[in-house]
């Protein structure tokens, strides 16, 4: 059989309308492929005449408390609830706000105040802050200062202490070394020795 | 058919959020197929109850990563089919493969051959390839694509094992009449 039809396809169905209808055409002037053809359902009303077994146990699962979910992941799963909550909750807020701007307006004397001293009280709030750092500023500068010159009177203190104890030891040597000098000239003046 | 498939989705979706009373009737409408399937394809009735009953278990654990409830057919099918696969491998290691050891030669005195006995044997004769292919194709009705996705193979191969196994068991229960040409 040289033919291309594609029989086994046309036997189990997974042909379109257009081949079947080539099929079809084709078989009716060709011996072969419809020999080939009868064979293949001959082949197939066999297989189909085999039935299906009765299952012997049927099969079934028991629930199991354990591994139910939860009331909330049960609602939590379903779609239509949660639409329902989240549609009730902007309701809510719709409602709450309806509320708040109406008190607004019939009290508008109210709301008002409120903004003014919001401002006033920041700006009260920042003239007391101003101060506390200028405040914290000038105490800091002067306790640097006072610092600073409890320093400097220390150093100089101690700077004239050393020079007062540097002369007297300077004195002390000029004092030693013209003792020397003078005993030294009177030697000088009495001669060598005998 | 449409009204039945409409029927399952809800079922799966109930399934899904653990009603297992829904999962039980998805099962009463699904385990007959399953059962025969796999009884065809592994041949004893215990085995083929024992892995019905481990593919819906397994269905049901991974219900959730069903993406497209209208593919629970060939998505059932594919855990029997992996099923399956492990006894037959566990049963027959090393590539073993089916023969034809009891009717090979008495194929032309098979008539007539409506006889449930000669279709089991020649089904019993394909390769574990071969008969699956029949078995999804001609018993359970799916499409070379959705068997693609069963098997995990291209759909020249599906269309490969069907046609060889078509050839095989036309053979054995529509021999040639001329004889002697087999």
């Amino acid at each position: 059989m040289n033919c291309e039809m594609d029989l086994k396809a046309y036997v189990v169905g997974e042909v379109t309308p257009q081949e079947k209808g080539l099929v079809e055409n084709h078989v009716r002037g060709c011996q072969s492929c419809r020999e080939e053809l009868d064979r293949l359902n001959l082949t197939r009303s066999a297989l189909a005449s085999l039935e299906d077994q009765e299952i012997p146990r049927r099969i079934a699962f028991v629930s199991d408390r354990v591994f139910e979910p939860r009331w909330w992941q049960t609602m939590w799963r379903s779609g239509p609830v949660m639409g329902f909550a989240a549609a009730a909750l902007l309701a809510a807020a719709i409602l709450v706000h309806g509320f708040l701007v109406h008190s607004s307006l019939v009290h508008g004397w109210e709301a008002r105040p409120a903004a003014v001293d919001a401002a006033q009280i920041e700006k009260q709030v920042e003239s007391r802050i101003n101060a506390r750092v200028l405040a914290a500023v000038n105490e800091a500068q002067a306790r640097q200062s006072a610092e600073f010159t409890k320093v400097l009177n220390a150093t100089e203190s101690r700077y004239e202490t050393q020079r007062h104890a540097d002369l007297a030891t300077v004195q002390q040597a000029a004092e030693y070394y013209e003792k020397q000098m003078g005993r030294f000239v009177v030697a000088s003046n009495e001669g060598p020795a005998q | 058919m449409i009204f039945r498939e409409v029927e399952d989705r809800d079922l799966i979706a109930k399934a899904r959020r653990g009603h297992v009373e829904a999962y039980n009737v998805l099962v009463s409408r699904w385990e007959k197929r399953v059962f025969n399937y796999l009884l065809r394809l592994v041949g004893q009735r215990e085995d083929a109850l024992d892995l019905s009953q481990d593919v819906f278990l397994k269905a049901y654990q991974n219900l959730k990563k069903l993406d497209d409830p209208a593919k629970f057919p060939g998505w059932l099918f594919r855990i029997a089919h992996n099923e399956a696969y492990s006894l037959l491998r566990k049963n027959r290691p090393e590539g073993e493969m089916t023969v034809e050891p009891r009717m090979a030669e008495a194929s032309g005195g098979l008539f007539p051959i409506e006889s449930t006995l000669a279709v089991r044997s020649a089904l019993e004769r394909l390769s574990d390839d071969h008969r699956e292919a029949v078995l999804l194709k001609v018993y359970q009705g799916f499409k070379f694509e959705e068997m693609a996705e069963i098997l995990s193979c291209p759909v020249s191969t599906v269309k490969s094992r069907l046609y060889t196994a078509l050839d095989l068991l036309k053979q054995t229960l529509a021999p040639v009449n001329t004889g002697g040409t087999e």
